[in-house]
């Protein structure tokens, strides 16, 4: 699948894959991601989020798009389907104030996971060393103090227990007050699975899991984007 | 075709040793820092003028690699860029294991004539399994056997430091200031553009080498990244490995759109690899001379609190302040040393608390050193022991009773013999810098690991003791 879903994208001349796409990739590869549904009309929308179950996020899958909150583009917390059926229009008369040009495919329906602490995996293609992974603790502490951890891919599970506990950061994740711990060896085991999927496909030249919610039960993606290399 | 370990070890380790295109306006270089070669050496000049005066250094003399009546080993190469494929050809048919072109102006200059005079080189010497070290580079210093590309360097001294670099400089001038400190090379190469031999080919014969027991690297590129980090990872598992990145690269042209691809900065990702491959990263010469002296010379340890010696209150102060701020403790000492300690220790002007504030209570009898010594190897709260040396109040003196000097040796040599915790010391080279530097010198022969400051003793024990920053 993995190799007709970048087919399909070198076909297409993209290099950015949908969060549909991508989601569909990482989870083949065992990467616990919110499963992820595209539908092209409000009808599709509301039997993906009956059997996905409410509550729902509604967001906007198109090509143009890059950043789906900076065009109004993203509906979170949908309780039932007349809140979805309402979503969906908010969503496309918003978007094409914001966007008017671009081309939507649709939007992808997927359930709400249950938050925890919010992390950040990632993978970069250095010029020298080739496949690099992130990991880091999403929101101000990525964007702002930059308080992230590098490893050079393939890791050993030790690189990946030692990247978690490299940030500053580290502690929140512990468990600060009243906040309950998250499970580690979890979001370990997703770094490990990133390293193999990296290995695997040079050609995802950047990918992002942001946010990814690290509870003490688990960890699951809820956003994914990947980028190619823009050459084959 | 792969350049042989057998090969690779004629080139780093020869018997015999010839000088290709040294000259006059080059003081003869090459051939006099050949002087202590343990060995034959030979010329190869065709320049009629040049001639005379190598013959007149004592050195014979030949027209041609291949009319040395002997199998050359390694040969150094200093003849003008377009000349430089005729020599590797010649290094190729005279079957020499090795050669160093310290000849530049190829690929680095981004010149059209250097970039086609580099893959000219690499076609000849690539498939004859020639150990091409460089171009553009300093080439090979082994102390042990005299071969050196400066005259400065040391010669007849067996090191123990390989070391890699990708500059000349920084190869050179950690040989001279390394020998400043008491440091000498096993193995030295510097190898430039390194189109034939890169880094991790000297890593993995380096890390074979039964001589080498640290190795540093100055690096600022890999041409294969992927290749030098499995390598580094296995070398790292065998022998301390200290690496000194230089310079950034130019992350500019790519594509980037996600947070990752943002934040990963070429320093990041040096460091990052550093960390991951079990290596510790310095910054500087300076870093890198501490971090190989502590590396060497004091015990591992896997706790962080540290025992101190001051020779005044106000240095004791700082010397914990600055061992607190590179992350280690200066904690309380037990129960039992506080009794032992107050038996005999001067407290007026002085203080046992921990730090201790010394130089009273020793100058009163130096046998009260080798005291605090067993009571601090005793002392269950403390992993390793600092001391402050003062040369602003002991280093003249020093000279002039020499035998003062050498019962403190005596003190810390027993201390060290008889303990498992690491010791250092610092020594500022406080107003009377040659007097201090005398000492220090004479406490390196004595493999006393000594610094030139507080700051740079704690940061060298804590990176060669692999403990995080605070």
């Amino acid at each position: 699948m993995t190799a007709d879903v970048i087919a399909a994208a070198r076909a297409e001349q993209r290099t950015l894959l949908s969060e549909v796409e991508a989601k569909g990739l990482l989870a083949e590869a065992g990467v616990s991601v919110t499963e992820t549904r595209l539908a092209a009309s409000a009808d599709e929308a509301a039997s993906h989020a009956g059997e996905l179950g409410y509550p729902v996020a509604l967001k906007v899958v198109s090509d143009a798009i890059t950043h789906k909150t900076d065009v109004g583009g993203v509906e979170l917390g949908i309780a039932d389907e007349s809140g979805l059926r309402a979503a969906w229009d908010a969503i496309h008369e918003r978007v094409s104030a914001a966007a008017p040009n671009a081309d939507l495919q649709g939007l992808s329906v997927q359930p709400m996971a249950e938050p925890g602490a919010e992390v950040i995996l990632g993978v970069t293609q250095d010029q020298q060393f080739g496949p690099v992974l992130m990991f880091g603790l999403g929101g101000v502490f990525v964007e702002v103090l930059k308080d992230v951890a590098f490893r050079i891919v393939p890791l050993e599970p030790r690189d990946a227990s030692e990247m978690i506990r490299e940030i500053q950061g580290f502690p929140i994740l512990e468990g600060v007050r009243g906040q309950p711990a998250a499970n580690l060896e979890a979001i370990e085991s997703m770094l490990m699975q990133l390293s193999e999927f990296a290995e695997a496909n040079p050609e995802v030249a950047e990918l992002d899991l942001n946010p990814v919610f690290a509870r003490p039960d688990g960890a699951v993606a809820v956003d994914a984007r990947i980028l190619l290399t823009s050459s084959d | 075709m792969a350049v042989t370990r057998e090969r690779l070890t004629r080139a780093l380790a020869p018997k015999v040793v010839a000088v290709i295109g040294d000259k006059k306006a080059s003081g003869y270089n090459w051939l006099r820092s050949m002087k202590e070669f343990d060995g034959p050496v030979y010329s190869v000049q065709v320049d009629e003028s040049e001639i005379p005066g190598i013959e007149e250094l004592g050195i014979p003399n030949y027209k041609s690699l291949t009319d040395i009546p002997d199998q050359v080993d390694f040969a150094v190469c200093a003849v003008p860029r377009q000349v430089a494929p005729f020599i590797v050809q010649g290094c190729v048919e005279a079957n020499v294991g090795g050669v160093t072109l310290f000849t530049s102006g190829f690929a680095e200059t981004g010149e059209e004539i250097g970039v086609e005079l580099q893959n000219k080189i690499f076609e000849i010497a690539d498939p004859s399994g020639l150990a091409l070290i460089g171009p553009n580079c300093m080439g090979l210093h082994v102390p042990g056997l005299g071969v050196r590309f400066n005259r400065d360097q040391p010669a007849g001294v067996q090191g123990n430091i390989g070391f890699v670099s990708q500059s000349g400089t920084h190869g050179m001038n950690f040989s001279l200031t390394g020998a400043a400190h008491g440091l000498y090379c096993s193995t030295l190469v510097s190898f430039g553009n390194g189109i034939i031999l890169e880094a991790a080919d000297y890593l993995e014969y380096l890390a074979d080498d039964p001589q080498t027991e640290v190795i540093g690297m100055y690096i600022e590129g890999a041409r294969d990244g992927q290749r030098l980090f499995r390598t580094l990872r296995e070398v790292a598992a065998k022998k301390p490995v200290v690496i000194w990145k230089g310079g950034q690269t130019e992350g500019g042209g790519r594509a980037i759109r996600s947070h990752t691809a943002s934040l990963a900065s070429d320093q990041a990702i040096w460091e990052a690899m550093i960390r991951q491959v079990g290596a510790v990263a310095v910054h500087n010469l300076d870093e890198m001379i501490d971090v190989v002296k502590a590396t060497l010379l004091t015990k591992r340890t896997q706790g962080n609190r540290l025992g101190l010696i001051a020779m005044t209150g106000g240095q004791s102060v700082v010397l914990t302040d600055a061992f607190e701020k590179a992350g280690w403790k200066v904690p309380t000492l037990s129960e039992e040393s506080y009794a032992q300690l107050s038996e005999f220790f001067n407290i007026i002007g002085g203080s046992y608390r921990n730090p201790l504030d010394a130089a009273g209570t020793i100058g009163q009898d130096p046998k009260h050193l080798d005291t605090i010594f067993d009571i601090l190897n005793a002392d269950e709260n403390i992993d390793a022991v600092g001391m402050e040396l003062s040369a602003t109040f002991m280093a003249r003196r020093w000279q002039d009773k020499p035998e003062e000097f050498d019962r403190l040796i005596g003190s810390l040599k027993k201390f060290m013999a008889e303990s498992d915790k690491p010791f250092l010391a610092a020594l500022h080279p406080s107003h009377v810098e040659e007097a201090a530097l005398t000492a220090r010198m004479r406490l390196q022969e004595e493999g006393i690991a000594t610094f030139p400051s507080f700051e740079r003793a704690a940061n060298a024990l804590r990176k060669a003791s692999g403990l995080a920053a605070v």
